[in-house]
């Protein structure tokens, strides 16, 4: 057998490309699941996740100089730099079919924990599948209160729940009252699943402890085809504050069909979600002048923390938008995750609960106004201190707590 | 509970209920035509709202100019649709019946999919068009302009419709045709040009709908199944095969629904819409004014 020059070039490509394959295979790959509604109604909530996601990988795989875990130096220090990997699933905002996504996910992708899922109705199963199997599940961005009190072991929260955001906005209208607003009555308007429900339930109760009158507490069907019955009675309770928790379309369609019967509220106070989206701001910002959402997060921040503004940027070339009050507690939730992995040195289940419950990180090292995360021995960090942003002229300007304030509540809205 | 909140929402179910009437009539049409029931209508009203949107966006045609141009639109995609796809489903020699529910379910589930691909998921609105946004009041009662002129276009294209149907030598045709496709074929009518001119019209009627629509309803590629579901109902209500019937049931849908939401929470209010349903197919199965 005589060795050709191309012989002798394949055999030296085929090293070549051997080499890296070698090295990589010295260090392990970590596989995270990332579960999230893709199609139907809420796609775009995962689209926008998914970004979110992608941007906070590019944190960690890579060497950058922000001052967050896992930043500097290219992916998992614990584990020899291994870097993350993570698999996107479609729940479709159904419960059962998160169910079924976080089961494949496990068995199927072996991944080493979950993150997810937008709508808390889904969280629900998700993370009782993760229990099943010892694997941690990180509730990004699912603000219901319920989640971390059913005494799961492996279940996660590092951003408020709807009882803080709640007691939050009660924190806001005592302070505004305090300086003579009158404030006492009061309109809930709530969609029907649990996101609408818990935060219902919050609203009502703390309203109660704290002598606000609840007029009309209105439950609908989310995603109706019209809003016009529901708007009439909020209309005749004539309350101070509306006080709406719905997601991006029932919030559209509740806006226009306000202005369509007349009704103008003296202050909207909605519990974020569809009031959080760019599309609902698109499309009936205009009359939306003065509305107070509360939130968890505020590009206002980038003032004290320029590193926020710099991810900010990294998120937006991916996906035209700056970070929401969702995106950046998806962002932050990865970075989390991810530290824990990194600290528990190992990819088994238990090892990664146990960094995750040893968690502390300050505040200064995330991009939230959050004092730190912590997280109690139910998986919920009390430390993540809401804030109350309104929308004005344009855009959201943070007006409560008064230590991250940067303007003054405009009072009654536009 | 005041007088004028009753009234109101009276009012607000009647305009709604006019809609819901339009939507349901060209489902009414295709199935009292060929006995299929299209299960992408939902999408067809979709792709309509779309259409509307993109013409308002890129070329600022107001929604109520452009209505006419999005009818035209859909009435060609309608019956290129049934000569492309539903006469092949049609041949089916077994289960033809569930040939034809999986071919438009089907039809469906890629119109929603290629919707997703190509406009992405996000939700779009028309924020200033001549109607939007604007109102008129009488004695406190208001009433929204684009549902109002939503519920005179559904009024007049429900008295062309019934005029073109039977005043018409096609539309003649068209009931020849549905009593009796084989017999039509010795007089010399064109089966497939009459089932697909009757696909054509069914579509039209939905875009009329969705154009309308796109003036006060938010847009996203699942904004159909809302909708559709409450037009099978309508159409089931009034009764199979009855363009009348279907017209009559989405004005009673309308005001069932806004009733129960002043008596019932309002998360209940599509359990009046579906109890009246139950009522009405329970003393006369073949619906209020079916003839099958």
């Amino acid at each position: 057998m005589t060795i050709t020059r191309r012989d002798v070039l394949l055999g030296a490509t085929a090293t070549a490309a051997l080499v890296p394959l070698a090295a990589r295979a010295q260090t392990t790959e970590v596989v995270i699941g990332v579960i999230y509604p893709f199609s139907g109604g809420s796609a775009q909530q995962g689209v926008d996740a998914q970004k979110a996601y992608e941007t906070a990988l590019e944190v960690i795989n890579k060497d950058t100089a922000f001052d967050l875990p896992l930043a500097k130096g290219e992916g998992l220090p614990g584990l020899g730099g291994a870097k993350v990997r993570l698999v996107f699933a479609d729940h479709q905002a159904d419960p059962q079919k998160g169910r079924a996504e976080a089961e494949r996910l496990i068995t199927q992708e072996k991944v080493c924990a979950i993150i997810g899922t937008y709508q808390s109705a889904v969280a629900v199963t998700v993370s009782q599948i993760c229990e099943r199997y010892q694997v941690p599940f990180v509730s990004a961005d699912n603000s219901s209160p319920s989640l971390h009190r059913r005494g799961l072991k492996y279940y996660f929260r590092a951003a408020p729940h709807d009882e803080m955001y709640s007691a939050a906005m009660f924190d806001f209208f005592d302070a505004m009252k305090k300086k003579g607003t009158k404030i006492e009555t009061l309109s809930l308007f709530h969609e029907d699943t649990i996101f609408g429900t818990d935060s219902g339930n919050a609203q009502a109760k703390i309203a109660g402890e704290r002598g606000y009158k609840i007029v009309t507490d209105i439950k609908y069907r989310a995603n109706s085809p019209s809003l016009s019955a529901e708007v009439q009675q909020l209309k005749s309770a004539k309350a101070d504050v509306l006080m709406p928790s719905s997601y991006t379309t029932d919030g559209i369609l509740l806006v226009k069909t306000m202005a369509e019967l007349g009704y103008k509220p003296n202050a909207i106070v909605a519990q974020d979600a569809g009031f959080s989206e760019k599309a609902l701001y698109d499309a009936v910002g205009d009359k939306l002048e003065g509305v107070i959402s509360r939130g968890t997060f505020s590009l206002d921040l980038a003032q004290k923390r320029p590193m926020v503004g710099k991810i900010n940027d990294m998120f937006k070339a991916k996906s035209g938008k700056d970070f929401n009050d969702l995106t950046s507690r998806q962002f932050m939730g990865l970075i989390i995750l991810a530290d824990a992995i990194s600290r528990a040195k190992s990819t088994d289940g238990e090892k990664i609960r146990d960094a995750l419950a040893a968690t502390d990180i300050p505040g200064e090292q995330t991009i939230m106004p959050w004092k730190r995360v912590k997280f109690d021995e139910m998986g919920q960090n009390n430390d993540a201190d809401p804030v109350l942003l309104q929308y004005i002229g344009g855009k959201f300007v943070t007006i409560f707590p008064p230590q991250a304030a940067i303007a003054e509540a405009v009072w009654p809205m536009k | 509970m005041t007088a004028q909140a009753i009234i109101q929402s009276l009012a607000s179910g009647l305009l709604m209920g006019l809609l819901y009437g339009l939507i349901a009539v060209g489902l009414a049409l295709i199935f009292g035509l060929m006995d299929v029931t299209n299960f992408a209508h939902g999408e067809f009203l979709m792709i309509a709202m779309y259409l509307s949107f993109f013409l308002f966006a890129f070329f600022a045609i107001d929604p109520l100019l452009s209505a006419p141009l999005v009818a035209a639109a859909l009435f060609v995609f309608g019956a290129v649709i049934y000569l492309l796809i539903v006469r092949f489903a049609m041949r089916a020699k077994a289960n033809a019946g569930m040939v034809q529910i999986f071919t438009t379910f089907g039809l469906a589930i890629v119109m929603r999919g290629l919707a997703q691909y190509f406009f992405t998921p996000d939700y779009r609105s028309i924020p200033q068009s001549w109607l939007g946004g604007k109102t008129i009041s009488i004695a406190g009662i208001f009433l929204p302009e684009p549902q109002l002129v939503g519920a005179l276009v559904s009024i007049a294209a429900f008295a062309g419709l019934y005029f073109f149907i039977h005043r018409t030598d096609f539309g003649r045709a068209i009931e020849a045709t549905r009593e009796d496709p084989g017999a039509v074929a010795l007089v010399g009518i064109d089966k497939n040009r009459v089932f697909a001119f009757g696909w054509g019209l069914g579509a039209a009627l939905v875009g009329l709908a969705g154009a309308i629509m796109a003036s006060f309803f938010y847009i996203y590629p699942d904004v159909g199944a809302s909708f559709a579901l409450i037009a099978y109902v309508t159409v089931a209500l009034g009764g199979f095969g009855s363009v009348f019937g279907a017209f009559a049931g989405g004005i009673i849908v309308g005001l069932v629904e806004a009733t129960t939401a002043l008596v019932l929470p309002p998360s209940l209010k599509s359990v009046g819409i579906y109890a009246v349903y139950l009522l009405v197919v329970f003393i006369r199965p073949r619906g209020l004014f079916g003839s099958i």
